[in-house]
C-alpha cells in the first residue's frame, strides 16, 4: 500500500529525514519509535503533505500513485488520514460541519453519494459512543476549549467516521491519562482491518500495550536503524534507544 | 481658494440655489449649513481624519441632485416585516402603506414643523470630525428629513428603512434620518443602503437620541454597487441608563466612509458598537468610530472586524474619550483584521484618551492572515483550499455576526458575505 524509498526531507537548511525506506502492506500495523528529534513527526507530516518540508530525494508510492505529487486534500480524499500530535483549535468552525464536509469529500472521491443530515447524524452518534464523547461536542468549534485527551479522542473520532485506507497516528498517546488511552486505543483497534494500514509514530511503548503492532521500526537521526516485530518495542522499553544506535555504528 | 476647489463649490452652490434658493421654511438654516460646507470644502491630503482616504475622485465629479421616483429601482427582499422605502432621500408615498409598527411615529420635515418641532434641531450640524462638511452639505441639500419617534415605554416591531437611489442614473442624494427613542422604549431600526452599479454619491446623515432607560438597536447594512461613493455620519446621544447598540455591516460601495460618533451624556449610559467590513476588489472602506464618555459610570464597547482582499483597502479608526469627571467608566475596544491576499491593506488605529483616574479601559488591534496550521488541518481532512479558506474567513466574521440578534439581518449579511467570499476565493490562484 505504501512504499517509501530513500526519502530525504528538510526544513529550511536543516536535514531531518536522511534516507527512509519503509514498506507498509495492506492490513498491517506499523509502529515507528525513536527518541525526540529523530524525525518521527516529520515523516508523518511529509506523508500528509504539510507545508514547510522540502523533499530533496526519494519517492513515496501510495496505492500505486506518487503521493508526494498530491495536495493535502487530495491525499485525504484518497484515503490518507493523519491524526495530529497537536490538533488545531479552530473557533467558529463547527465540529459537525467539518466532519460532514470531510466525509462528503471522501465519499465523493469514492464515487458515493453525499450523506444526508439524518444518515450523517446516525453515523456520527455511533462513532461518538465508541469514543465515549458527548454529543454536545458536535456543536462546538473544532477542538475549541477541548482538553488534551478530548482533542486526541476527536482525532480518532474523525478517523472512525472517515474510514481511511492509511491512518497515520502522530504521538496519539502523548498527554493521555490511562483511561483516555484505553478509549483511544479501543477506537484505533476497532479500525484494524484487512484493507487498512495503520502507522503509529510514538515515543513510548505504552500505546503498544493496547495496540499491538505487526512491525516495529526504530528511527534515529532521520534513518530507520532497526526493524522487528512487537518484541522489539519491549526491548526498547527495557534498554532505551542507545544500544540500537551503538549496534548501527558497529554495523 | 484654488481653482480646483472653487469649481466643485460652484457646482454645489448651483445645486443648492436650484433646490432651496427661493425663500421657504428652513432657508436660513440651510443657507448657513451650505456656507459651513463651503468654508470647510473637500478634505485635503494633510487632514488627519482623511489620512488614508482620498476624496479626489469624488471631488472631481459633478453629480446632479436626483428627483425621486422617476425610475424605480429593483428592491432587495425585506429584512423585516415592516419596511419603509426611501428613494433619493424621499419617503416613497404609499410605500409605508400604514405599515408602521405600533409605537412608532413618522413625520416629514414639513409635518414636524407644522407640529411645532424645531427645524433648527432637525437640520442641526454638529461640529467636529472629518465628515462635518458633508453633514453640512446634507443639511443644505436634503430634500426632506424623516423624523422617527419611538413612543415612551413602547416596544415596536423591528422596522427596516431601505434607502436607495433611482435606477441606473448617476446622481447624488442626501438622505437624512432623525431617530428619537423616548424614555423606557425598546426598538430595532434596520437601515439598509442598497443600489445598482451606476456611479453615484450618497451622503447620508443619521441623528439619534436615546432617551433615559431606552434601548435602541441600530442595524446598518451597506451593500450598494462597487462604483458608488458613500459617506455617512451617524451621531447618537445617550441619556441616563439608556443603551445604544449599533451593528454595522459594510460590504459595499466603492468608496465608503462611515463616521459613528456616540456621546454617553448621562450616568449609566451605555454603547455597544460592533462592525464588520469586507473590502475586496478595489473597494475602499473607512470607518471612524468615536465614543465620548461624558458622565460617571458609563460603558462602551467597540468590537470591529475587517477583511480585505484583492486590491481592497480598509481603514478603522476607533476612539474612546473618557472626559474629566466620568469616573467608574469602562471603555473597551477591539479591532481585528484579516488580509486574504498580499495586495490588500488595512490600517487600524484604536485610540484612548482618558481624563479621569478611576476608569477601566482596554484596547487591542491585530492584523494578520489566515492561520496556516488551521488551513492545513482542514485540508488534511479533505476540504479544498478554497473551502478551508472560506470556512476560516466565515469563522473570523462569525463572532461579530453572532452579536446580531435580528435573525433576518444576520442571515442576510452572512449570505452576502458567503457569496462575496466564494467569488473572491474562487478567483484566487
Amino acid at each position: 500500500m505504501l512504499k517509501i524509498r530513500d526519502l530525504h526531507a528538510q526544513i529550511g537548511a536543516r536535514k531531518i529525514l536522511k534516507g527512509i525506506d519503509l514498506e507498509v502492506g495492506t492490513g498491517q500495523v506499523h509502529a515507528i519509535m525513536g527518541p525526540n528529534g529523530s524525525g518521527k513527526s516529520t515523516l508523518a507530516s511529509v506523508l500528509a503533505g504539510r507545508d514547510g518540508y522540502e523533499v530533496t530525494q526519494g519517492t513515496v508510492e501510495y496505492l500505486g500513485r506518487d503521493l508526494l505529487e498530491l495536495e493535502p486534500e487530495e491525499r485525504a480524499r484518497a484515503g490518507v488520514f493523519l491524526a495530529f500530535q497537536y490538533p488545531v483549535e479552530i473557533p467558529g468552525v463547527n465540529n459537525a460541519y467539518l466532519l460532514k464536509a470531510a466525509l462528503n469529500a471522501v465519499r465523493k472521491q469514492r464515487g458515493e453519494s453525499e450523506v444526508d443530515a439524518f444518515e450523517f447524524l446516525a453515523l456520527v452518534r455511533e462513532k461518538m459512543k465508541l469514543m465515549q464523547m458527548d454529543e454536545s461536542f458536535l456543536g462546538r468549534g473544532v477542538n475549541e476549549g477541548f482538553s488534551g485527551g478530548e482533542k486526541k479522542r476527536n482525532e480518532i473520532l474523525q478517523m472512525a467516521v472517515l474510514e481511511p485506507r492509511l491512518a497515520l497516528l502522530d504521538e496519539t498517546d502523548s498527554g493521555l491519562d490511562i483511561d483516555a488511552l484505553r478509549v483511544v486505543a479501543n477506537g484505533v483497534n476497532s479500525l484494524r482491518s484487512a484493507d487498512r494500514a495503520i502507522v503509529m509514530v510514538t515515543h513510548y511503548q505504552r500505546l503498544l500495550d493496547y495496540i499491538e503492532p505487526d512491525f516495529v521500526h526504530v528511527l534515529s537521526d532521520g534513518r530507520i536503524l532497526k526493524s522487528g516485530d512487537s518484541s522489539l518495542a519491549l526491548e526498547l522499553e527495557k534498554r532505551g534507544y542507545d544500544w540500537v544506535r551503538q549496534e548501527a555504528l558497529v554495523a | 481658494m484654488s481653482a480646483v476647489t472653487t469649481e466643485p463649490l460652484a457646482h454645489y452652490r448651483a445645486e443648492f440655489e436650484a433646490a432651496h434658493g427661493r425663500e421657504s421654511a428652513g432657508t436660513a438654516q440651510r443657507a448657513a449649513a451650505f456656507e459651513r460646507f463651503a468654508a470647510l470644502g473637500f478634505p485635503g491630503p494633510r487632514e488627519e481624519a482623511w489620512k488614508y482616504t482620498s476624496l479626489r475622485k469624488l471631488e472631481a465629479r459633478r453629480f446632479p441632485s436626483r428627483l425621486a421616483g422617476r425610475d424605480m429601482p429593483a428592491l432587495p427582499p425585506a429584512l423585516a416585516a415592516r419596511r419603509l422605502v426611501v428613494i433619493d432621500g424621499r419617503l416613497q408615498p404609499g410605500r409605508d402603506g400604514g405599515n408602521l409598527p405600533r409605537g412608532l411615529r413618522l413625520r416629514s420635515l414639513a409635518e414636524a414643523q407644522a407640529d411645532g418641532e424645531s427645524l433648527a434641531a432637525l437640520l442641526r450640524v454638529t461640529q467636529g470630525g472629518g465628515t462635518e462638511r458633508f453633514a453640512a452639505l446634507n443639511a443644505a441639500l436634503c430634500p426632506d428629513a424623516l423624523l422617527l419617534d419611538v413612543a415612551e415605554e413602547a416596544s415596536p416591531e423591528p422596522l427596516e428603512i431601505l434607502l436607495c437611489t433611482s435606477a441606473e442614473q448617476p446622481g447624488m442624494s442626501h438622505p437624512r434620518l432623525v431617530i428619537r427613542a423616548a424614555r423606557g422604549s425598546s426598538a430595532r431600526i434596520l437601515l439598509r443602503h442598497s443600489g445598482d452599479d451606476a456611479e453615484r454619491w450618497v451622503n447620508s446623515v443619521v441623528d439619534v437620541e436615546v432617551g433615559p432607560e431606552a434601548t435602541l438597536h441600530f442595524y446598518r447594512l451597506l451593500d450598494s454597487g462597487a462604483r458608488g461613493f458613500h459617506i455617512e455620519r451617524v451621531e447618537a446621544t445617550v441619556a441616563q441608563r439608556g443603551t445604544f447598540l449599533a451593528h454595522d455591516a459594510q460590504l459595499g460601495a466603492g468608496l465608503a466612509r462611515m463616521d459613528l460618533f456616540v456621546r454617553l451624556a448621562a450616568p449609566q449610559a451605555a454603547a455597544e458598537l460592533t462592525g464588520l467590513f469586507l473590502a475586496d476588489g478595489t473597494r475602499h472602506l473607512d470607518s471612524h468610530v468615536r465614543v465620548d464618555h461624558m458622565a460617571v459610570d458609563t460603558r462602551s464597547l467597540q468590537d470591529y472586524r475587517g477583511i480585505a482582499a484583492g486590491r481592497g483597502r480598509a481603514v478603522f479608526n476607533g476612539k474612546a474619550v473618557v472626559h474629566e469627571g466620568a469616573q467608574q467608566s469602562q471603555a473597551r475596544q477591539s479591532s481585528r483584521n484579516l488580509l486574504l491576499t498580499p495586495g490588500a491593506e488595512i490600517d487600524t488605529k484604536p485610540e484612548l484618551e482618558i481624563y479621569a483616574d478611576d476608569v477601566q479601559c482596554s484596547h487591542g488591534a491585530t492584523t494578520g492572515q489566515l492561520d496556516a496550521a488551521a488551513l492545513f488541518y482542514l485540508r488534511s481532512r479533505g476540504l479544498s483550499e478554497t473551502e478551508a479558506r472560506s470556512a476560516l474567513t466565515r469563522a473570523f466574521a462569525g463572532s461579530v455576526l453572532s452579536r446580531m440578534d435580528h435573525a433576518e439581518f444576520a442571515v442576510m449579511v452572512r449570505a452576502s458575505l458567503d457569496a462575496r467570499l466564494e467569488r473572491l476565493l474562487e478567483a484566487q490562484p
